[in-house]
């Protein structure tokens, strides 16, 4: 017995360090480049513009500076960028949001020549390489940790998620790899005195303030406002935060609280909570699920018979499916995904031109902040003129530019100073609602009863 | 020309054991790259989880689908524990206890009864657990920036082999002991070794604690390995269900099962992904399903086959 025992020990664990070995020495594992970006030459000339870019915002359309007379050091084929994004799993629908965004953003940089980086007085095209991490942050982890070890990134992008960003960004600090992500609104993943951390993303600390004073700024007579506001708040840090921010809030802007319950992240029982906020009378309602919670949230508000005058419900209303799945019982609720695409920015149009011709529908809500992360990425580079990554970082820190998302600039702890829209679904369309001067439509309120519709 | 007799063959393979482990110990001083250093801690991660979830699903034979609270409970101890200024070691056995613990709690009531109410029970301990923890610990885990700067992927490593090598090694040790001859007579007839004066309930129970502590060590690992995640992630099914199907891959009740099944899992899974992008879960999928279906059982299954057959031709 003994014996047998030990011979398979020995076959096995020699099979155990055989892989392991030709796994070290096995060539670095060809990456997905993401999308066909037709590279140009290194040394190919720059192409003009064909929009009307922001100048700060597409370095590549800026014109070269006059080559030195001193010998610049050979310049890598490549600028190699990275992410590890959730395309599959929990996070799918948004990971396949975000992902585009930083494809588009890199093809057009590099159908413009690439970056030009003064160390190497020459333009360089980016090479993104994106993993998926199927929504697990073990997973991305090592796909990070891949990116780094095998890509030699110099910057990473983010994928979708406070439960993703909390792992990756933590792994960039350790490598001190810049990293700029957008898709959650967690404000305190930002207070851990990480320095490689950007998010050109609205944070909790902001959308709780402007639930308010945006509601205010559109119904301008105050006996019209839904005053009485129920929160749902999910029992998650993100949930705690932004739950005692709007609390903080609400009074401050005039507006009580009357009703404030917990739900565990992924329930699909709202009954309870539903119930205890028509008994109040609640006008507003405040919540934050992600799918299938926000949907079953809403199906069980129409079998009850709540509705609220006004209703903002993060994160779930962002997936494309809302409007498909709930009919005209998912219009009037409201989010603050960060983006629209009928922002007037410089950009926005050849973006949604883009978008249409290959998904045949303008950009996706979290397309556009995920094209400024490389906007932003590639002006830090120019402005860096090094590949080297802790002067790309603090050029990243130093940021004031125009983006498809609008003006940028960085808050010390990593958050930025961004536009906070407010987007609504009405007829099955996602239109923006605030800010005045980019509103694709006035806020459709009071939200009429379900049953009316 | 002479046959090696089984005492040189024995001397053989230990020394052969022993330059392996060597090899794996200077693993990280030969190989720079933390790539690749983190795709060995995975392995070896799966490695003692399959192997600990093998103690009392391969040997004893009772089907565990709450192997994560094990898990869980040991990350989630340890990380308490550790990041609240207690050495490494005691946080490490304190998470392998609590595990225990766990397993007892659920174990008692569970063994006294028969058919797959044991499954059932620590599929619903886990579940509750995983519940339980999303809604008490709903904050972040994660290391301090001044933690980040100092951090080394290479003393992980070591911790996670020590724990892979203690976990195939108290297996190696409890079935070639009567303790373990015991459990794999429950496994085969209950009734039988019960009638020979075996007890069943003693020998279940100790499977099931010695399972559940390497489970919880390897969690504790886990938590000292990784930089930032929600507590809940460590009480999730997937630690069950990904140690169960390596053990099924690589041939149950063995010792070295596990092992093949961690390794073909975790680094195919892994070089899949790298290469084909969202496409990799329909690949690696399909291959599962067909390793299931025509090695029924797992590669030790073949092995076995082979071996008698080229005993049957010698």
């Amino acid at each position: 017995m003994n014996e047998r025992y030990l011979n398979w020990a020995v076959r096995v664990i020699g099979l155990v360090v055989l892989v392991t070995i030709i796994v070290a020495c096995a060539p670095a594992p060809t990456a997905t480049p993401v999308p066909p970006t037709k590279a140009p030459e290194p040394t190919k000339a720059a192409v003009a513009p064909t929009t009307a870019a922001p100048t700060t915002a597409a370095p590549a359309t800026t014109k070269p500076p006059e080559p030195t007379k001193a010998a610049a050091p050979p310049a890598p084929a490549y600028i190699e960028i990275g992410a590890s994004i959730p395309l599959t799993g929990k996070f799918g629908s948004l990971g396949q949001q975000v992902r585009p965004g930083y494809a588009y953003a890199v093809k057009d940089i590099n159908d413009a020549g690439g970056i030009y980086v003064k160390e190497y007085d020459k333009k360089i095209p980016l090479r993104l390489t994106v993993y998926d991490d199927e929504s697990d942050p073990t997973k991305a982890v090592s796909k990070m940790e891949t990116l780094f070890a095998d890509n030699k990134v110099v910057a990473y992008l983010g994928g979708a998620a406070s439960d993703m960003h909390v792992a990756t960004t933590a792994i960039a600090e350790k490598n001190k790899v810049p990293y700029l992500g957008i898709a959650f609104a967690l404000n305190a993943i930002h207070q851990k005195g990480y320095k490689y951390l950007f998010s050109p993303f609205p944070k909790s600390v902001q959308q709780g303030p402007d639930t308010f004073t945006i509601l205010n700024a559109l119904i301008l007579d105050q006996s019209q406002r839904p005053l009485k506001v129920a929160i749902f708040q999910e029992k998650s840090d993100w949930g705690a935060e932004q739950g005692a921010l709007w609390k903080e809030n609400a009074v401050k802007n005039g507006y009580t609280v009357v009703v404030a319950e917990e739900y565990a992240v992924g329930t699909t029982n709202f009954v309870d909570l539903i119930n205890k906020a028509k008994a109040a009378g609640a006008e507003t309602l405040l919540a934050l699920p992600n799918q299938p919670s926000g949907e079953a949230l809403v199906k069980q508000m129409v079998e009850l018979g709540w509705t609220p005058k006004f209703s903002l419900i993060i994160r779930a209303p962002e997936n494309v499916t809302w409007s498909t799945n709930l009919g005209k019982n998912g219009d009037y609720v409201t989010i603050f995904p960060g983006w629209h695409n009928g922002m007037k920015f410089p950009g926005v149009d050849k973006l949604n031109a883009a978008y249409q011709a290959e998904f045949k529908r303008p950009a996706d809500l979290l397309t556009g902040p995920s094209y400024a992360c490389v906007q932003i990425l590639a002006a830090a580079i120019e402005k860096a003129g090094t590949l080297d990554r802790d002067k790309i970082r603090d050029a990243i820190a130093a940021t004031n530019m125009t983006t498809v998302i609008g003006p940028v600039t960085f808050n010390p702890d990593g958050t930025a100073k961004v536009l906070d829209p407010l987007i609504q679904w009405q007829n099955g369309k996602l239109e923006m609602v605030w800010p005045k001067d980019q509103a694709t439509k006035p806020l459709a309120y009071p939200a009429p009863a379900f049953d009316r519709r | 020309m002479s046959r090696t007799s089984p005492e040189q063959s024995r001397r053989i393979q230990i020394i052969f054991i022993l330059l392996l482990i060597a090899i794996l110990v200077a693993l990280p001083q030969v190989i720079k790259s933390d790539s690749t250093i983190n795709l060995a801690v995975y392995v070896l991660l799966f490695v003692s989880l399959a192997s600990s979830w093998n103690i009392l699903g391969g040997f004893s034979g009772q089907t565990n689908l709450g192997h994560a609270a094990f898990f869980g409970a040991g990350a989630l101890t340890t990380r308490m524990l550790w990041l609240s200024g207690w050495n490494l070691f005691p946080s490490l056995l304190a998470g392998g206890l609590v595990a225990v613990a766990l397993a007892l709690l659920i174990g008692v009531p569970a063994f006294r009864l028969r058919g797959v109410y044991f499954a059932i029970g620590t599929l619903a301990l886990s579940q509750i657990l995983y519940i339980t923890v999303g809604n008490m610990l709903p904050m972040i885990s994660s290391l301090p920036a001044q933690d980040l700067a100092v951090y080394q992927l290479a003393p992980r490593y070591y911790l996670f082999l020590a724990i892979a090598l203690f976990t195939i090694g108290a297996g190696y040790a409890l079935i070639n002991s009567r303790l373990g001859l015991g459990i794999m007579a429950v496994r085969e007839e209950e009734d039988a070794a019960e009638s020979l004066g075996v007890s069943a309930l003693k020998h279940k129970l100790v499977a099931l604690a010695l399972s559940a502590f390497f489970g919880g060590l390897t969690g504790g690992a886990f938590a000292f390995y990784h930089v930032g995640y929600y507590p809940q992630l460590t009480f999730g099914p997937e630690w069950t269900f990904d140690a169960l199907m390596m053990v099924y891959i690589g041939g149950m009740g063995t010792i070295v099962g596990p092992i093949i099944g961690a390794v073909f899992f975790v680094i195919l899974r892994e070089l899949l992904a790298l290469n084909l992008a969202e496409m990799h879960l329909i690949v690696f999928g399909t291959l599962f399903i067909l390793v299931v279906l025509f090695l029924p059982g797992g590669f030790m299954g073949v092995w076995g086959k082979i071996s008698k057959a080229l005993a049957r031709q010698q």
